[in-house]
């Protein structure tokens, strides 16, 4: 728990004092997806991590707070700082509907059930052309009218404050969350769902929390992600986006909040650099994705807890290996 | 009215074709446990090797039929041993993110192999019309229909009347019973995944004949098999195809009679209803959740 603490910490300090160093805009413009990704990872990782339900429709909420924050900003003239809580409020609402619908599902339905939402949002997007101006997409979603006439720079600084505003935001949040009582009984019911029910503990009240919760961090991250790049179209629900996020979180370790983290800077980098590589880019990447679930199971930090782990055994009464989560899950 | 026969006859013709790109699916997915998020990619690569056997080596249609089930019968067998052999009994997440690694690998190998342009597999028959009453169908199309129909039953009586079929189905109820009696599971999975891909790769040249094949397919179908596999309940063999007829029948008459743009949403608002009330697929008799 100190542990985790000090690494979030740290990271987000490191984080914080970055852009006094950075001048560069294309370094500074990875830098803001790193901390995008990264709230969408964490979010995804409630689910995923210490659901232990394997959502593949989480780009529903982020799309669904991009629309949200591009509509209320291009037709309503809301500004940003209104627009980014809003997208986060919609997404959570759409949040409490699906999760209500899904989550009495388990395993293979689960997965495929949530993949069908996106999905369903991607096709009224597409189609619904009244209201999201379909796949021509919503375009030139207005910034704020200082930066119009401050220098690239200093709206790449603004924008960097925002995302490190909403990850400091998202990893509090997640923080809470997980180490409060409603996040034990979570991480019970994803160890065994009969054994958490036998202690009087109703499954559906808390991973409706953790869903609802990584649905608003993510459309909070959509409404932001809708004024960065000030521009949104369908291709957001797309499966793509979710590929990334799942393999942040897994390459990170699952179940632990400094995972996501690395996962976000690891593979928003390794997007960036294989770049170079061009063509050839797309196949690297999924060899890496087989790579990772073949070797390297419980992800980066798990590996690292499992090292600790087996540090604390040798030298005994280490009180920290004991209160990092374990990734594994109970046999079905 | 008049255009109802038509339009449940073209439901019913592509029904049968997903019927047939589903039931790899349901083989895997039903039987094995593995979500395979790769499956429209080997549809994909078994239109692509179909164009290529068919264009560039001159053959025919069926030896190439023949060759493309060979080459991805081993193909299938080799993924099942090198990859998913290592993940199997680790719940389905490994399986997912497995699979869908290996389709991102795959669709962008085949882009670079072959471009994006569609490739056009050249068929037994020529495309001339067939008309029945008030109901007009191409040749191909009913050729089509007849060669998914055999090849759905040939999958059947593998399954239920040999001896690697009672194998198989021993294994997917008790894998340890099975061993002890000696069935060798780890050939058993190898040997349902073989078929699996066998059977979408035939999938994916027979309607790259009608349709055309191409590279970025393979999502989309991916996602059609899915939602028939959850229609007709998994593992289920009636099911698949009862599941694949009915999506093909509901699509062409709200594709005919409501709006052509909204078709693609049908699937899904299907398999969110199905699984809000019958989790267990429409047809299948099972009571047991995964």
């Amino acid at each position: 728990m100190t542990f985790e603490r000090r690494i979030l910490l740290a990271l987000m300090a490191l984080a914080a004092v970055l852009p006094l160093f950075v001048r560069d805009q294309y370094v500074l413009h990875i830098a803001i997806m790193v901390l995008f990704f990264a709230v969408l990872a964490s979010s995804l990782n409630l689910v995923v991590g210490y659901v232990g339900e394997f959502s593949l429709g989480h780009t529903a909420f982020l799309g669904t707070g991009a629309y949200t924050a591009a509509i209320l900003a291009t037709q309503h003239g809301w500004p940003l700082w209104a627009t980014i809580p809003m997208a986060g409020l919609l997404a959570a609402l759409v949040g409490v509907v699906i999760g209500a619908l899904t989550l009495r599902l388990q395993g293979p339905f689960f997965v495929i059930v949530t993949l069908s939402f996106a999905e369903v949002l991607r096709l009224i997007a597409d189609n619904w052309i009244g209201l999201t101006n379909g796949p021509m997409g919503i375009a030139g979603v207005p910034q704020p009218e200082w930066l119009a006439q401050a220098s690239n720079l200093a709206a790449k600084q603004f924008y960097y404050g925002i995302a490190w505003v909403l990850l400091a935001l998202t990893l509090y949040l997640s923080y809470r969350f997980v180490y409060s009582n409603a996040g034990r009984a979570a991480v019970a019911v994803r160890e065994n769902r009969y054994v958490a029910q036998s202690i009087g503990i109703r499954p559906l009240n808390y991973t409706m929390l953790a869903l609802v919760l990584g649905a608003l961090l993510s459309g909070m991250a959509g409404g932001f992600y809708a004024h960065y790049i000030s521009f949104v179209g369908p291709e957001v629900f797309r499966f793509a986006f979710m590929v990334s996020m799942i393999i942040m979180v897994l390459i990170g370790g699952k179940g632990t909040l400094v995972g996501p983290l690395i996962g976000a800077l690891l593979v928003t980098f390794l997007e960036e650099y294989l770049r170079e590589a061009k063509e050839l880019r797309l196949s690297i990447f999924g060899l890496a994705v087989i790579a990772i679930v073949l070797f390297l199971p419980r992800g980066l930090m798990g590996f690292i807890t499992q090292r600790r782990e087996a540090r604390g055994e040798a030298l005994p009464a280490t009180g920290n290996a004991s209160a990092a989560p374990t990734t594994q899950r109970s046999p079905a | 009215m008049e255009l109802l026969p038509q339009y449940l006859a073209n439901g019913l013709v592509t029904g049968s074709f997903y019927a047939l790109s589903a039931l790899g699916l349901t083989l895997i997915l039903g039987l094995m446990r593995v979500v395979n998020f790769a499956h429209g990619e080997l549809y994909m690569l078994g239109g692509v090797m179909g164009w290529w056997a068919t264009t560039r080596l001159g053959l025919d249609f069926f030896t190439g039929l023949l060759l493309v089930a060979v080459v991805m019968g081993a193909f299938g067998w080799l993924i099942d041993r090198l990859l998913i052999e290592r993940i199997r009994d680790q719940g389905e997440e490994p399986g997912i993110l497995l699979t869908i690694g290996l389709s991102i690998f795959l669709a962008n190998t085949a882009l670079l192999a072959v471009g994006t342009a569609p490739l056009k597999v050249e068929a037994p028959l020529s495309a001339g019309p067939l008309i029945f009453g008030p109901v007009v169908l191409t040749k191909l199309r009913v050729f089509a229909v007849v060669v998914c129909a055999a090849l759905i039953l040939a999958a059947w009586l593998v399954i239920h009347k040999t001896r690697l079929g009672r194998a198989m189905r021993s294994t997917f109820q008790d894998p340890m019973a099975a061993q002890l009696v000696g069935v060798r599971t780890a050939n058993v999975y190898a040997a349902t995944f073989a078929m699996g891909t066998v059977i979408a790769s035939m999938a994916g040249m027979l309607l790259g004949s009608i349709y055309t094949a191409q590279v970025s397919i393979g999502g989309l179908v991916s996602m059609k098999a899915f939602v028939v596999v959850i229609l007709g309940g998994m593992g289920s063999f009636a099911g698949a195809i009862a599941g694949g007829l009915l999506l093909g029948i509901v699509e062409a008459l709200w594709g005919g009679y409501v709006a052509t743009g909204w078709v693609d949403i049908i699937g899904f608002a299907l398999v969110i209803l199905t699984l809000l009330f019958r989790p267990y697929g429409l047809f299948s008799k099972r009571a047991e959740r995964a």
